[in-house]
């Protein structure tokens, strides 16, 4: 299904916010210098931002309202009043189809007292009222009902200006949905650039799409989300160390996988918009779990996507997309980092599907990722340790102030004529600065709306 | 004939656990009427809530009851009475006649438009 933009895309078709004579003081915000914090020629990064409230604060009105952000996938709404929420960083949202079947985004706030319209998880809705007072949105987020409306005869009063807030850009890629409320951000397109070509190896196997197995997994860790983002983005090196068991659990001989595999070579891609994917490169690449190895075609695949991606990130394989949407190919999980403080994230993981798997590969799929991948899978068990241990020791003082390391592969980032933009050595942290460059600069730049 | 009421629909045209609504010009009425098919039986009542303006045909039919899809106020689907808050006034119903899968209606004498 193709997203054309939304009328709130376009200046002027954006419903107006009354604002009487409310104007929040400026010192209400943050503007911290972050350039101390982040030394991206030196591979160097400051603990505070993973652990100061008020950075975290200035993030949230500067990134998480400046990029593009991850919702769901399009198989979550099959019928208009179809529903399900989420986050768009701290903001609570409403993902639906409206009438017509187009994918709308509303911040899921009551514009009367604020309470949310809406607490289920997802289902179906014909309206969306607010259980506090009664006011009621109808599927396009209009205000259809007030209780009492002739109460406010005496005031500025004009319904259309109290819809529910609407994203200012919603589209999709390759079934994955994505908004942002920032109305002059550059297109989710240019968000990808070369980075869309690593994505497609993972979401466009599959001429008939991809789907996702139904409900999403959501699980609570101790750990500022960027930890996770930016380990998905650059992070091939803690793989050996932090998964050691779980590779010789899974390994025929129990003690590990042979040195060739162990150590397979590979690349990893990073831009300038701070996404960035890690993949082993090897000749016979392969899906772990053996009735999805089984099911696909690896020549009808080469045909499709070409040699360079079915050796490298067709499989096993890491990857971020700018801010806090992650994935990993072999497994299906596409996941995001909820930001719930500097010392808190959410992790909200599906598992997507090719359309044309048979069941029992899908279940196959599925069970494999639950194992390896799910809350209490053997390796995502491994990360979340490891985030929640760094946070729980970042703030003490000396703690806090020792800058932390990411000078591995400095330097070498090139084009090597095989994968489409900037790459390096896989064990590299070349997507993490760039991870944290993009962070900083948005962080220094006044956001849309700051504009006076 | 006039007794045996208006044909307005098919029972199939109504499917279970759901309601459809007939334009109040079709029956003479002074409001639409929401018609709703609940375990293959079917009930008609005036259709738009007494609480506020929403119409009941897009409610939810459960447990011999429709709940308005606004503010979740509840009508008894045999006669229209109140079943519960926010809503206070119950709202008016129609006799219904099902016959060969022909459903008729008779509009309740007080709701007819002059």
């Amino acid at each position: 299904m193709a997203i054309t933009q939304l009328p709130s895309t376009h200046e002027g078709e954006r419903r107006m916010i009354p604002m009487g004579r409310i104007h929040r003081p400026r010192e209400l915000a943050h503007d911290l210098d972050v350039s101390g914090l982040v030394d991206v020629e030196n591979g160097l990064i400051d603990r505070a931002i993973f652990t100061d409230q008020r950075l975290y604060e200035q993030e949230m009105a500067r990134v998480f309202a400046s990029s593009w952000l991850f919702l769901g996938h399009v198989e979550q709404l099959q019928k208009p009043g179809d529903f399900f929420t989420t986050f768009m960083g701290e903001d609570p949202m409403i993902v639906t189809k409206d009438k017509s079947g187009r994918i709308r985004a509303f911040l899921n706030s009551c514009r009367h007292r604020g309470a949310r319209v809406l607490r289920a998880d997802y289902g179906q809705a014909r309206a969306f009222t607010c259980t506090y007072h009664g006011w009621s949105y109808d599927l396009e987020g209009r205000l259809s009902s007030v209780p009492n409306e002739v109460g406010y005869e005496n005031a500025a009063w004009n319904r259309d200006e109290w819809g529910l807030l609407e994203v200012a850009q919603l589209d999709t890629v390759l079934g994955l949905v994505f908004a942002t409320w920032n109305p002059s951000a550059p297109s989710l397109d240019d968000q990808l650039g070369d980075m869309k070509w690593y994505l497609e190896a993972f979401l466009a196997r599959d001429s008939e799409g991809t789907t996702v197995v139904g409900g999403i997994t959501k699980w609570v860790l101790k750990g500022n989300w960027k930890l996770a983002a930016e380990q998905f983005a650059t992070d091939w090196y803690h793989v050996n160390m932090s998964h050691a068991s779980a590779l010789m659990v899974l390994s025929p001989t129990g003690t590990g996988p042979k040195k060739e595999i162990a150590e397979t070579a590979g690349r990893q891609y990073s831009d300038l918009h701070g996404n960035g994917t890690g993949f082993p490169v090897h000749p016979k690449s392969r899906f772990d779990a053996q009735p999805v190895h089984q099911h696909y075609d690896y020549d009808a695949l080469r045909e499709r996507l070409g040699e360079a991606r079915v050796q490298g990130p067709l499989t096993t394989g890491h990857a971020t997309i700018f801010p806090n949407f992650s994935y990993l190919p072999v497994n299906g999980s596409i996941r995001v980092w909820h930001p719930k403080g500097p010392d808190e994230m959410e992790v909200w993981a599906w598992t997507v599907l090719d359309k044309s798997m048979p069941e029992d590969v899908r279940e196959a799929q599925r069970l494999y990722n639950l194992r390896t991948f799910g809350p209490s899978g053997i390796f995502e068990q491994d990360d979340g340790e490891n985030w929640s241990e760094i946070q729980a020791i970042s703030r003490g003082w000396r703690t806090n102030t020792l800058p932390l390391n990411y000078q591995m592969g400095i330097g070498s980032e090139s084009s090597d004529g095989i994968h489409p933009g900037s790459t390096s050595a896989l064990y590299s942290d070349a997507a993490g600065r760039r991870f944290y460059q993009r962070w900083a600069e948005l962080m220094n730049t006044p956001a849309w709306h700051e504009e006076d | 004939m006039a007794d045996e009421g208006i044909l307005v629909a098919h029972v199939q045209d109504i499917p279970d656990g759901e309601g459809i609504k007939i334009d109040a010009d079709v029956l003479g009425t002074v409001d639409d009427v929401a018609l709703f098919n609940h375990a293959g039986e079917i009930f008609a009542l005036d259709d738009t809530c007494s609480h506020e303006t929403a119409s009941l045909s897009e409610g939810w039919v459960e447990n011999g009851v429709v709940e308005c899809p606004l503010h979740a106020g509840k009508f008894c689907l045999r006669d229209g009475s109140v079943q519960s808050m926010p809503t206070t006034v119950d709202v008016a119903c129609h006799r219904v006649i099902v016959s060969g899968g022909d459903v008729r209606v008779v509009p309740n004498p007080a709701r007819r438009a002059q």
